[in-house]
């Protein structure tokens, strides 16, 4: 088995060895390269400019096709926070590395098409009143796009080769699809019975997603780390 | 299972970071198998065996 650290990440801990050697520290752990700003940050930034563009739409002050629009430029921030969650795993060598940076991209890519056919499908489908065939293509890709993200965490799992995150990712996915597959089974006997509103099959992967949120906090309780989804 | 990573590594003044990257895996591998958490693959326990130049019945025992 290889290192996992990047040769950036390993050149700062050879320095380190070398203090270390000398006597200038002596700690459980190296400490890790500069990281540079959180991805949080640009994901924070991302959501807070969305939130104005639908606020500006909610209070009629910009039209629907106007706020569509808005709504696609601050995803472009997804590749600095993508770009700073890198530098994060390659700054801690947390197991990721090169198969993190795989699953971030992927991610990002996905998300990036989700988005911006979500909006090209809201478009086209309020200002044209498209054919069937075409509107069965365009409600396809979104879909589809979600499909890819699922794709990509299988991907993560195939090729981590640090063997206890990838059973953190695992057992992270176990849980969001028992949380996921309950709400649906309790909300669908709900719905019947015409005590809750109805709700679009889609909503379950974005309780699939949450779940995996649940599953981190699993693991953290657990295991004392969160996971790598 | 019981092990004597830490020991072993203290012994040898490395890190857990510095175990980890020899053995080519996360430092929160390394503190999940030190504090009994995690009971590592027969290939991993393999490796470390290795790295400490010892045999696994040496570092792991029934806990």
């Amino acid at each position: 088995m290889g290192s996992a650290c990047s040769p950036r990440a390993c050149a700062f801990r050879m320095a380190w060895k070398f203090k270390k050697m000398r006597g200038f520290t002596m700690t459980n752990t190296a400490p890790t390269p500069p990281q540079g700003k959180s991805p949080f940050l640009y994901v924070g930034i991302m959501f807070a400019a969305i939130g104005t563009v639908i606020a500006l739409a909610a209070t009629d002050a910009i039209n629907g096709p106007t706020a569509l629009i808005l709504m696609i430029a601050p995803l472009w921030l997804v590749i600095p926070a993508v770009k700073a969650a890198n530098r994060r795993a390659e700054a801690s060598c947390a197991g990721k590395g090169e198969v993190n940076r795989r699953y971030l991209r992927r991610v990002a890519m996905f998300t990036s098409f989700y988005l911006a056919t979500l909006a090209l499908m809201k478009f086209i489908n309020k200002d044209f009143d498209p054919a069937i065939e075409l509107r069965t293509f365009l409600a396809l890709l979104p879909g589809l796009a979600i499909a890819g993200i699922f794709w990509s965490i299988g991907r993560l799992i195939v090729e981590q080769t640090d063997e206890f995150i990838r059973m953190l990712t695992i057992r992270q996915s176990l849980w969001a699809t028992g949380f996921a597959l309950s709400a649906a089974s309790v909300w669908g006997f709900l719905e019947q019975a015409d005590i809750v509103i109805h709700l679009d099959a889609y909503w379950w992967a974005v309780w699939w997603f949450f779940g995996l949120g649940v599953g981190a906090v699993i693991n953290r309780i657990q295991y004392g780390t969160w996971g790598a989804v | 299972m019981k092990n004597r990573l830490k020991v072993l590594r203290a012994e040898r003044d490395w890190s857990q970071q510095d175990l980890a990257d020899r053995l080519g895996v996360s430092r929160q591998s390394v503190n999940a198998i030190e504090t009994g958490k995690y009971d590592p693959s027969l290939p991993l326990a393999f490796t470390i065996a290795e790295t400490f130049a010892m045999p696994i019945e040496e570092i792991f025992e029934r806990g």
